[in-house]
């Protein structure tokens, strides 16, 4: 009986590494790659541990010459972007969240749903006529278009989500809040927020994860090299003819790193406001 | 209207902006260009009904909304029944759980442009790890080139596509299968049911509203893909990964035929909106968690 129960034990946690790799490997495989020379890599000859680790297609991406010189640039536009994002789209969610919450008027529940709904639809076909507003407003080629399309593409969702956070708070809270002589800015700032904290921090790594990895509209709206984002500064080491595979992977891996160690941290809190949002 | 009502319509003002701004007028914007001749997204000629009738003449339109029912439909097939199965496997206590989760996480907020880099890095014929393996175990006696042959390329970014999904999908249902008193599990054994009854009787009718969010999310997810096919294989090899937003792109931004990149982009703004009424009429319910 006893070894039984071990047995399945041990088959569970077994099953649990294979799926934890299936998961991870890729990333793995390209962190692991990102430390191989050259000539490793186009002779095919990548092992799990380095053999002899280099940062060889790292140096190049901060130190050259010529070529892609601007790679630091791309991290500091990308990171003006996604924080500018992560600010705007959370204060407009937490607004809009509230308004939906604690205010019923008439079709307050289809505008609800419209801030989901409105992701139905693929944001390639918006792309053309947004492309000609930005050109009309003098805003193409501008961290400041880029800005207001990602808090626009990221702000219906965190509206939808801080809704049900706002929710679960009783509204007990503000009403004795009011009869302390609290206006309802003044609540809604010191006693509401406060309380809705993981969710709007869950609402702003969401802006931000989404307008870090954006490339489609920083594509079509970005020309000059010094407004680049880290999407578009990797994609060129790529061409059709060509891959530059280890300045590729070393650059890979530095966009991906900040995400993961700005994400990792606060995943259960994402984790959990998804979860809220899906489930009332 | 009164002053009540008026004030939470104001707080959701700046977000109802965004929404006209960036979604629904330049929805009304591409519907209106679907009906003009444009070239380089000037000199309007009003065509009627000209670009239509190209598009529904269009091989290439053909082969992208079959290509767009397969890519969708096959994920979606994939991605509901395969975390279910990993769900139901980990539904269990077991240490670093909360690690377990957070990791779970990662592929799914991983950014397309990487997620295509990965791909590309892996599935590359000459240096990919994948066609390495393959060819070590003498599986095959050539190079598959996976992202480059017409056969092989749609089936390879379905599964590079569902295996981005698969974790987090596996997170919804472990969390909705956590609604689940273990004392009704208990109960139910007592009275002898088996396996098979626990799951038809108890699990399905716990588990069914968090499945019905997920064939949203999964299909707007699916259909929508734009970056990661762009940035593998451009809709090629001729045409085999071409699904209707990759043409809406090609169209606009490649070959600048705006007017027909707008029809393609109405035809699927009208289906969408159909299928989304169907769905929020018919399928939609909030979960209620007790």
């Amino acid at each position: 009986m006893v070894t039984r129960r071990l047995i399945k034990r041990l088959l569970l946690y077994l099953a649990v590494l294979v799926f934890l790799f299936v998961c991870l490997f890729p990333f793995g495989w390209v962190l692991t790659g990102s430390f191989h020379s050259l000539a490793q890599i186009m002779e095919g000859q990548i092992h799990w541990i380095p053999k002899d680790p280099t940062l060889e297609n790292y140096i190049p991406l901060f130190f050259s010459k010529m070529g892609i010189k601007n790679f630091p640039v791309y991290i500091l536009n990308s990171l003006m972007i996604g924080c500018a994002t992560a600010v705007l789209s959370s204060i407009i969610a937490a607004l809009g969240g509230y308004g939906l919450s604690r205010y019923e008027f008439y079709g307050r529940d289809v505008l609800s749903r419209m801030m989901l709904f409105i992701y139905v639809f693929p944001v390639v076909l918006l792309a053309l006529p947004i492309n000609e507003s930005m050109a009309k407003l003098r805003l193409v080629d501008s961290r400041l278009g880029i800005i207001l399309i990602h808090t626009a593409l990221a702000a219906p969702f965190c509206t939808w989500l801080l809704r049900s956070f706002f929710d679960s708070i009783p509204k007990a809270i503000e009403e004795s809040a009011a009869v302390d002589g609290a206006n309802k800015i003044q609540t809604l700032i010191w006693i509401v927020l406060p309380l809705a904290a993981p969710g709007v921090l869950t609402a702003a790594v969401y802006s931000l994860v989404s307008s870090w990895g954006e490339q489609m509209f920083a594509s079509i709206l970005i020309s000059s090299d010094t407004m680049k984002t880290l999407p578009l500064g990797i994609a060129m080491y790529t061409s059709e003819q060509y891959i530059e595979w280890g300045q590729l992977l070393a650059g890979t891996v530095l966009t991906f790193v900040p995400l993961l160690l700005i994400f990792m941290p606060l995943s259960k809190h994402f984790l959990q406001g998804f979860m809220e949002g899906a489930l009332k | 209207m009164n002053k009540k009502q008026a004030t939470g319509l104001l707080y959701l003002a700046p977000v109802l902006i965004l929404i006209i701004a960036f979604f629904l007028y330049p929805s009304i914007s591409i519907i209106k260009t679907s009906f003009y001749q444009t070239r380089y997204g000037i000199n309007f000629n009003f065509a009627g009904l000209k670009n239509y009738l190209v598009i529904f003449g269009d091989e290439v339109f053909h082969a992208s909304l079959v290509n767009s029912l397969i890519w969708t439909v096959t994920g979606l097939i994939l991605q509901l029944t395969i975390p279910l199965g990993t769900a139901l496997l980990l539904n269990q206590r077991f240490g670093g759980n909360t690690f377990a989760r957070a990791t779970m996480l990662v592929p799914w907020i991983t950014p397309s442009v990487i997620i295509a880099i990965m791909a590309r890095w892996i599935l590359e014929p000459e240096l990919g790890m994948l066609n390495s393996i393959l060819l070590r175990l003498g599986i095959v006696d050539d190079p598959i080139n996976f992202l480059g042959s017409t056969t092989a390329a749609l089936p390879t970014l379905i599964i590079a596509q569902t295996w981005q999904f698969i974790p987090f999908g596996t997170l919804l249902i472990l969390a909705a299968l956590q609604t689940i008193p273990r004392a009704l599990y208990d109960a139910m054994k007592v009275d002898g049911a088996k396996p098979m009854q626990l799951f038809r009787y108890l699990i399905v009718p716990k588990i069914s509203p968090m499945i019905g969010f997920m064939v949203f999310l999964a299909f707007v997810w699916n259909f929508n893909v734009f970056d990661k096919i762009w940035l593998t294989t451009q809709g090629g090899p001729v045409n085999a990964t071409m699904t209707l937003p990759v043409l809406v792109y090609k169209r606009a931004f490649k070959t600048f035929r705006m007017g027909q990149s707008s029809a393609v982009g109405t035809i699927t703004v009208v289906g969408l909106i159909i299928l989304g009424i169907i769905y929020f009429k018919y399928l939609w319910k909030p979960i209620k968690q007790e």
